[in-house]
């Protein structure tokens, strides 16, 4: 980490504090402030865009461990992430158990479910492991389609989270429930990259037969790389399930699973910061040509036909990825450090 | 450093200028005017906003799009040539949600803050998405294509028209009183499509079988790609049914049909197709000779039919989407503008603009009370007559029975009644169903 200047590190343990400084008290600090009365002034839409932004957050984390980490190429993100959601959505609505006891079981079924899907990791990877995951998806989404308890291709309602008898039904309690968990999450990421784990990740992802050299259990660390990214997942699905009341399994598309490894990869694969900031471009970015930009060009042209500018969506959408990929392919996060490089510096250029 | 600097000059020079000119431009202002009498507010200046979301991107755009085409039109038409609603315009508050549901339910979330009146969609899968939002806060929706779970228990969602489930029921309904000649029970075989789709038809034939004296002898399953069904078939032909059918989409059901024309069962037997599938692509696909007496039911007219609300629509489609001409989903979606602005109408009469203005919890409330549920209306003749029934969340009740004659798609009956099913009677089955 880039200190200012007189400021040195004379113990371990500040040499491993994440906040170093009164300014970086300060700036987190402000943060929280400014997150925390954001539903004093964003409306209810917006507040529901928030809600989505952090809930995918917590799932991208759980991908960028797995990825970005560990290496381990998982495009059946999505289908782990409906795991999550039916569990939920089975004990909360069927067996009526509290929420707090759905989410932590959500979690460790899909993370159980993540470990079985990822028990072929040790003898492929790369675009092998990529298929292997991608059927992953279609078996779960089969598996779940033909069970009874979950509503088959119907399926089911979720009650709204609740603890202590206090049910999250409007969308600021949401938030804060939302929030809460999507922050925690990222403090244990954080912190996980920084711990042996981390770095026995870091070393399979980078060549797994030094790794293993080293005295790397390959098969232990990729099995807990895929069942940390799909528990988060998990966790994720469950918090979706009873944000919007009513799963099936046409929520969770291969498409779906595609995007968050867009996410990561825009964000920038292997930070800590990068699924932070790829998820909420990739949401905003999808807000904002929906809600802003398609009616303002429709607006302008009112003697065109109704609906003519719709294609412009996926078209902006697509082509803001591509370039965006082109002119900084190590992602946001990368672009993020260097600004902090320069303003660090700044108004001296050496 | 060079350009470093530059900007930073250029953006004080900026700012500097800016705060310059502020007076200059304050004094550009019109000068205030004497104030005059209020006067009461034109019906043009007060409009009506009614919210949709549209699957106009994405992987449904195949239907979502004229179907967002129609709806559109439809609204434009009833501005520019009706005048609106009683005087007042009808606003298009619309999205496209790309048949995202995540995007959906921030969607419904923005219109409820646009102060939008009620909203529609096209399709089941997001109206799904939509249920708890809309049902938490009484925010009525009406979905055009629905499953039965978005209106079972009936609360703030509403389906236009009838469901695959009523399909099943209609044709079984028609089959009995007007096909079936045979002693006992005729014997039925489903060939199903494995999503809502099909699986509507064997939730149906669950709960109604037995009471219309049907006797389902085997349910096979298909995916939308598939290319042979010849398995199904054979285990079918051995059964020996008197009548198959099918809920699927237009290439699978083509696919079923010609395996049954392959092994001899078609003709010999009776064949019904759903609302899906039984569309003028089905016969192209199939071809004429192998789809020729074969049964289907379809909840809206055909192009061309001699109805009131057709010259209209077709102008419209012509001038505005000529590509989506010959498409029944531009149909039906223009048949549900025709409904919301209907609703809107009511509501207005009912409740007053002062109400609807609000566009809150009270404005929803009374246009799902004194519009939705005062529903009486012919929609043109385009679709069956919608009418609201209290325990029943469909619209229009009804379908047309079609047969296809020297290769073209050629109604049989008139609207026959779509009963509701009695999903809640099975509550092992249909947990869903049953009110909490």
């Amino acid at each position: 980490m880039g200190l200012p200047c007189g400021i040195h590190n004379y113990t371990y343990d500040e040499d491993m504090a994440i906040i170093r400084t009164k300014t970086h008290w300060a700036l987190l600090i402000g943060l929280f402030v400014l997150l925390f009365t954001c539903p004093l002034y964003l409306s209810n839409y917006w507040l529901s865009v928030t809600n989505l932004i952090g809930i995918t957050i917590i799932a991208a984390i759980g991908l960028n461990i797995l990825t970005g980490y560990c290496g381990q190429l998982s495009i059946g993100h999505a289908g782990f992430i409906a795991v999550g959601a039916f569990t939920a959505a089975v004990l909360t609505s069927v067996f009526k158990l509290p929420f707090l006891v759905a989410l932590i079981c959500s979690g460790l079924m899909a993370g159980f479910v993540g470990l079985i899907f990822g028990i072929p990791s040790l003898r492929v990877k790369g675009f092998y492991l990529a298929i292997a995951t991608i059927a992953a998806q279609f078996i779960i989404m089969w598996v779940i389609n033909h069970l009874k308890i979950t509503g088959g291709f119907l399926g089911i309602a979720v009650p709204h989270a609740s603890i202590g008898g206090f049910v999250f039904r409007s969308e600021a309690s949401q938030f804060y429930l939302i929030i809460t968990i999507a922050i925690l999450c990222t403090f244990f990421a954080k912190n996980l990259a920084r711990t042996q784990v981390g770095r026995a990740f870091v070393a399979v992802r980078d060549n797994d037969l030094a790794a293993e050299v080293m005295g790397v259990n390959l098969f232990y660390y990729k099995l807990l790389a895929f069942f940390i990214g799909c528990f988060l997942a998990g966790i994720a699905g469950s918090l979706l399930a009873q944000w919007t009341g009513f799963v099936t399994t046409e929520q969770f598309s291969i498409g779906e699973s595609i995007l968050y490894i867009g996410m990561i990869i825009i964000g920038g694969l292997g930070t800590a910061l990068g699924p932070i900031l790829g998820v909420i471009f990739i949401r905003l970015l999808q807000q904002v040509l929906t809600t802003i930009l398609l009616p303002l060009v429709e607006a302008a042209f009112p003697a065109l036909p109704a609906g003519f500018a719709s294609g412009i969506n996926p078209i902006l959408f697509g082509g803001i990825i591509v370039l965006f990929l082109i002119l900084e392919p190590r992602g946001i996060a990368h672009r993020w450090m260097l600004f902090k490089a320069a303003y660090r510096l700044w108004p001296f250029s050496y | 450093m060079k350009g470093k600097r530059f900007l930073t000059v250029v953006g004080v020079l900026f700012l500097a200028l800016t705060f310059a000119a502020l007076p200059f431009i304050s004094a550009c202002a019109p000068a205030p005017t004497a104030p005059t009498a209020p006067t009461a507010p034109k019906p043009e200046d007060q409009p009506l906003k009614l919210g949709m979301t549209i699957c106009m991107t994405g992987p449904a755009a195949e239907k979502g799009s004229p179907m967002g085409h129609g709806k559109l039109d439809c609204i434009k038409y009833i501005n520019a040539e009706l005048g609106g609603v009683n005087g007042h315009p009808i606003i298009a508050d619309w999205y496209d949600n790309g048949y995202d549901t995540a995007k959906q339910v921030t969607l419904v979330k923005k219109l409820m803050d646009d102060g939008a009146l009620f909203f529609t969609n096209n399709d089941s899968k997001t109206m799904q998405a939509s249920i708890e939002i809309a049902n938490s806060a009484g925010f009525a929706g009406i979905a055009s294509f629905s499953s039965p779970i978005c209106t079972n228990p009936p609360k703030h969602i509403y389906a236009q028209m009838p469901d695959y489930g009523d399909d099943w029921a209609a044709f079984a309904n028609y089959y009995m009183a007007n096909i079936w000649k045979g002693e006992g029970k005729p014997k039925m075989a489903l060939e199903l499509l494995n999503n809502t789709t099909g699986y509507g038809a064997r939730d149906a034939a669950t709960c109604l079988a037995d009471s219309l004296g049907i006797q389902i002898v085997d349910v096979e399953e298909h995916t939308t790609t598939t290319i042979s069904e010849m398995d199904a078939m054979t285990r079918i032909k051995a059964l020996k049914p008197d009548v198959l059918f099918i809920s699927s989409t237009p290439a699978p059901t083509a696919v079923v049909i010609k395996n049954a024309y392959d092994l001899g069962m078609y003709p010999g037997i009776v064949i019904g197709c759903a609302h899906a599938s039984y569309t003028k692509a089905l016969v192209d696909i199939a071809g004429a000779k192998v789809t020729e007496g074969v049964y289907g039911v379809f909840p809206t007219v055909n192009w061309g039919d001699n109805v009131p609300g057709m010259a209209k629509m077709t102008e419209y489609c012509q001038k505005l989407h000529a590509k989506d001409y010959g498409n029944m989903d531009y149909i039906t979606s223009w048949a549900e503008a025709l409904i919301d602005a209907e609703i809107l109408r009511l509501a207005l009469e009912n409740s007053g603009y002062d109400v609807l203005a609000k566009g809150d919890a009270t404005a929803w409330a009374a246009v799902e009370k004194n519009g939705i549920q005062k529903l009486d209306y012919d929609v043109q003749g385009l679709h069956g007559p919608v009418k609201y029934t209290p325990g029943d969340n469909r619209l229009d009740k009804s379908v047309r029975v079609f047969q296809v004659v020297n290769g073209v798609i050629t109604p049989v009956t008139g609207w026959v009644d779509a009963p509701r099913i009695p999903y809640e009677k099975f509550p092992d089955k249909f947990p869903w169903a049953v009110a909490k």
